[in-house]
């Protein structure tokens, strides 16, 4: 059991997401920064997809009720009992100690992960919690002051007894995701069914660096930029869409749909992003400026690969690295 | 190695003769309890600047594992507390916190940002408070 003893707005319990239901109408929702909240699962010896809290507001405190592991990744400064934990790292808490966690600059999201996980009842098999349809998580709401969250067991290893970290993604894997010298994000996209509708502007939606308007959340990101519209007037019935499809409406400023996604949508479709890059746009801001770079099938299949690859090498790594330790301890 | 007493003045001066003659700059040699520091000067002389006992204590940081050292930023000498974490190792994308055992003022570094280091290695040299 952990308690909140103070937290921002919108900060709530997620996890992977609920899919399979987007035919009736449930949005998927889940981290969207996946990556951190898988990081900091296998930190603390979680399956990738367990339930951890996602920050978007700080700061946060919770007060533990029990010896267990937590870690702290993403955009989140943590600190336990006043003392400082290295960034995306996993820490034993004992009960009484308190977790504070800050922003980080230039990051939009901080993730918290516990062993054996937040463990509020799922609903149609995810725990996230889905605010626009209030449901999952704890009540279908944000979390409060005074919440009590409950915890799956789990044993606490010697590993995160002694504390250890990750290098972070964007460090490890620099050379997959660039970023221009300006701090312009470079998203890669796919063009999607209406594309080509769009004419020379469809041209202007690739050259132009666009700026993440402040009407932007969990459900979508509006970009301000010049307008863009199709040749002819675009009339199209409802149709399924998924995060990271980018849509524009007639005011020609495109709208990416994020982790709340709507379910259906008729605006035409421009770009689709690849999966490996919504994460990025999970940790972008309000008023970052963002370009999007046509890419390929071939390359998006690659990004996926080396993110696996990132999180399977920190698995193996950290059971040969405590196996080692235990080793030269003698057990 | 068990005998060596390096208070015993004849034990100071055999490595103090052994080094000038060999051309070396200086030695430093913990035993038990004890650290004996010399410095050969360049007329040939060498001058004993740690005597075995009576000087601050020292206690090291080491390698937990073998791997990269990864320094962190921090001003020299600082005063750190046991448990404090002073630098990591780094084993693929895993990084092992290198910790003070004890409370002191942490004077050297004993290793590059990025050097290889095998475990046990000193990374830290920490003056215990007397």
């Amino acid at each position: 059991m952990i308690e909140v003893i103070d937290t921002g707005p919108l900060n709530t319990i997620q996890d992977l997401g609920r899919t399979g239901f987007r035919d009736i109408g449930v949005t998927v929702s889940g981290a969207m920064d996946p990556l951190a909240l898988k990081v900091a699962n296998l930190l603390v010896g979680n399956e990738e997809g367990a339930a951890g809290i996602e920050l978007q507001t700080f700061p946060f405190r919770v007060r533990f009720g029990k010896e267990v592991a937590v870690a702290v990744t993403g955009g989140g400064n943590a600190t336990l009992d006043g003392v400082a934990m290295p960034p995306w790292w996993v820490q034993t808490a004992q009960a009484g100690q308190i977790l504070e966690v800050t922003p980080v600059a230039g990051s939009a999201r901080g993730y918290v992960a516990f062993g054996g996980g937040v463990d509020v009842e799922p609903v149609m098999g995810s725990r996230s919690t889905s605010l626009r349809g209030a449901f999952g998580g704890m009540e279908g709401r944000a979390l409060r002051k005074g919440d009590l969250l409950p915890l799956g067991d789990a044993p606490v290893s010697e590993l995160a007894m002694t504390g250890f970290g990750v290098v972070a993604p964007m460090l490890e894997m620099t050379s997959l995701f660039p970023v221009v010298e300006d701090g312009t994000v470079l998203i890669r996209a796919l063009p999607a069914g209406e594309h080509d509708l769009f004419g020379a502007d469809a041209e202007r939606f690739w050259r132009q660096t666009w700026k993440i308007s402040p009407q932007s959340d969990r459900t979508g990101y509006r970009l301000a930029g010049d307008p863009i519209r199709p040749v002819a007037p675009v009339e199209m019935r409802s149709h399924g869409i998924v995060a990271g499809v980018v849509q524009v409406p007639p005011a020609g400023e495109p709208i990416i749909q994020m982790s709340d996604a709507n379910t259906a949508g008729g605006y035409p479709k421009i770009a689709g992003i690849v999966e490996a890059d919504l994460w990025r746009l999970g940790q972008a801001r309000a008023g970052i400026r963002v370009r999007f770079v046509r890419s390929s099938h071939a390359e998006a299949r690659a990004l996926d690969k080396a993110m696996t690859d990132y999180l399977e090498d920190i698995r193996a790594t950290s059971q040969m690295v405590a196996r080692a330790l235990k080793t030269i301890a003698g057990h | 190695m068990t005998d060596l007493n390096l208070s015993d003045p004849a034990v100071i001066a055999a490595i103090s003769g052994a080094l000038t003659k060999a051309g070396v700059d200086g030695i430093e040699i913990e035993h038990e309890r004890q650290k004996l520091r010399i410095v050969v000067e360049h007329n040939g002389v060498a001058s004993v600047l740690a005597p075995a006992a009576g000087r601050a204590q020292t206690s090291l940081a080491k390698a937990p594992l073998a791997g990269i050292f990864q320094a962190v930023d921090g001003t020299l000498p600082r005063h750190v507390a046991a448990g404090e974490n002073l630098g990591f190792v780094r084993v693929g994308p895993i990084l092992l916190p290198v910790k003070a055992a004890k409370t002191g003022v942490l004077i050297r570094a004993l290793a590059e940002h990025n050097a290889l280091v095998g475990y046990g290695d000193p990374l830290f040299e920490i003056e215990l408070n007397s």
